[in-house]
């Protein structure tokens, strides 16, 4: 074997190593029987797996990290679809405009949308922590559902529905009988990234987060500042476990890539 | 294209509209606050104030730094992985993309928090040192710049490699090869054709690598602790413990402006180096 044939393996070997091996632990220290979170574990238990579903805090956080990562991604594709629509099949006066303020989410640091929705719309028009959250999600949510929507519809030919038209369908008719079971796909693959992306959302729900209403994210963190136990590393591997699979069954089912 | 005008608005203001109210205006709002004088006027004292403070200037720079160098340190890394990853047969290289994706995946928590069990005092690599004779009492890794650093190269890694490979792969097959049989050594097949080649891949995964350590909140939260603090974290404390809104305005629009000129520059640089290529 010369230099270069071994230079691929040891490369691979030793960035994946660095990406995942973290993640195998975390795996790992989940199964610990000991008290503290360690490496190697202390023989194998499934006690810290239990105990996830037991702390009160932790039910409550999930919930509510489900309702947001959901409602807030099917609000921002109801606000999204139609915008995508406008977007890739009309000549839209300041088109540029609207595709800017829609993505703008993305640019600017999630702690600074929090903070600012914090500051200028939850204090002074007195809204309640649950709503300000699913605002805030839905804002975040709202650039990816814009691009995944956008990217399918530009990929389906825009004559189909013009045929439609033509032969006495209504406009709103062919976008549901003829364009909508086209972008099914896309759509789908939107509603899953929008979901990983708020369940796993941090900076924004920082400040919006209040008393005894968190996103489990943020939860976690609370949680870890108090208590040194494998039981964040169980529930981490959990999480995990149900976003790398959920991705997965987008991608064989839906061909998710096709559309990120 | 459909030209009806009513028609195509109605469709796209309300998610406009939405953005503008809820996320738009207020973050404008927030951002003029730094720039507002208690008299009514406007001024840029908020910034000269929170420059000169020796505490805040640590934290700029630092935040600065660590971008830099993480951006770096990623490019040289994500170049040798993309290689890798691209000379494979079709089939191992889509599984090894999708282990390099896998961990975007992963909530950013569970990818940090997994560093505290490595690198912390009883730690994976105190435990090494410590059996292998080179240190006797355990390191202080966690709550430094250190940890941070590899927290954030883990967390933004792949979005390196990924554009990296693509950018490889739209590369002419041909051209190292060519470079090759013309004389041309590794380094010269790399600094004179593969870098100019791919360099939008780099540029695009240099911003977004950079960007994500600017705006990153969990990784310095949690590895830097209350001490060693990143601008995000220091925003955060400025509200949470100071109640300074003034500062943690200019926080933000550091940031923002950090983020632009990143980009921009990033975008220079590669076109400077062309232009420099094409000369005779």
């Amino acid at each position: 074997m010369n230099a270069r044939s071994l230079f691929i393996p040891i490369t691979l070997v030793l960035v994946l190593g660095f990406l995942i091996g973290p993640f195998l632990i975390i795996v790992a220290a989940s199964f610990s029987a000991g008290e503290t979170l360690n490496f190697p574990p202390q023989g194998f238990s499934l006690r810290w797996i239990a105990k996830v579903f037991t702390v009160e805090s932790f039910q409550a956080s999930f919930a509510m990290s489900l309702f947001l990562a959901i409602g807030g991604t099917a609000a921002a594709l109801v606000l999204g679809i139609p915008a995508s629509y406008a977007l890739s099949r009309y000549k839209l006066p300041g088109a540029e405009i609207v595709r800017t303020v829609v993505s703008a989410p993305i640019i600017v640091p999630g702690i600074i949308v929090g903070l600012a929705l914090l500051r200028y719309i939850v204090v002074p028009f007195q809204v309640g922590i649950t709503l300000a959250l699913f605002v805030a999600h839905t804002a975040l949510v709202l650039p990816y559902a814009v691009r995944v929507v956008s990217a399918s519809l530009d990929n389906l030919r825009s004559d189909i529905e013009e045929a439609a038209v033509l032969l006495g369908s209504s406009r709103l008719g062919a976008f549901f009988r003829v364009v909508m079971p086209n972008i099914r796909g896309g759509i789908m693959s939107a509603f899953i990234l929008g979901f990983v992306t708020s369940f796993n959302q941090v900076p924004v729900s920082l400040f919006l987060s209040g008393p005894g209403v968190r996103t489990l994210p943020v939860d976690m963190i609370a949680y870890m500042e108090i208590v040194f136990d494998p039981s964040v590393a169980a529930l981490s591997s959990l999480l995990a476990f149900l976003s790398i699979g959920i991705v997965f069954a987008a991608e064989r089912f839906l061909g998710f890539s096709r559309y990120v | 294209m459909f030209q009806n005008r009513a028609e195509a608005l109605a469709l796209a203001l309300p998610a406009a509209l939405f953005a503008a109210a809820v996320f738009l205006v207020p973050v404008v709002i927030l951002l003029s606050d730094g720039f507002r004088s208690s008299a009514g006027g406007w001024t840029i004292s908020a910034y000269t104030d929170f420059f000169s403070n020796s505490l805040n200037q640590t934290v700029f720079l630092r935040t600065l730094k660590l971008g830099a160098l993480v951006t770096v340190v990623s490019a040289v890394i994500g170049y040798a992985a993309a290689f890798a990853i691209v000379s494979l047969e079709p089939g191992a290289k889509g599984r090894m993309t999708g282990l390099v994706v896998l961990p975007l995946m992963i909530s950013p928590v569970a990818r940090t928090y997994a560093w505290i069990v490595i690198l912390g005092r009883t730690g994976i690599v105190n435990q090494a040192f410590q059996a292998l004779g080179i240190t006797e009492v355990p390191l202080r890794i966690l709550f430094s710049e250190t940890a941070i650093f590899i927290g954030l190269l883990q967390l933004f890694l792949p979005l390196m490699i990924i554009s990296l490979i693509s950018a490889l792969e739209n590369m002419p097959k041909d051209a190292i090869p060519a470079a090759r049989v013309l004389g041309a050594n590794w380094f010269q097949v790399f600094w004179k054709v593969v870098l100019p080649l791919t360099k939008e891949g780099l540029v695009i995964g240099g911003t977004l690598v950079f960007t994500g350590c600017l705006t990153a909140y969990i990784t310095p939260a949690i590895l830097g602790g209350s001490k060693v603090l990143m601008l995000e974290t220091l925003l955060y404390q400025q509200v949470s413990v100071s109640n300074n809104f003034v500062s943690a305005s200019v926080i933000a629009f550091i940031l923002i402006v950090m983020s632009f000129a990143a980009n921009i520059l990033l975008k220079r640089v590669a076109t400077a180096r062309n232009k420099m290529r094409s000369r005779p």
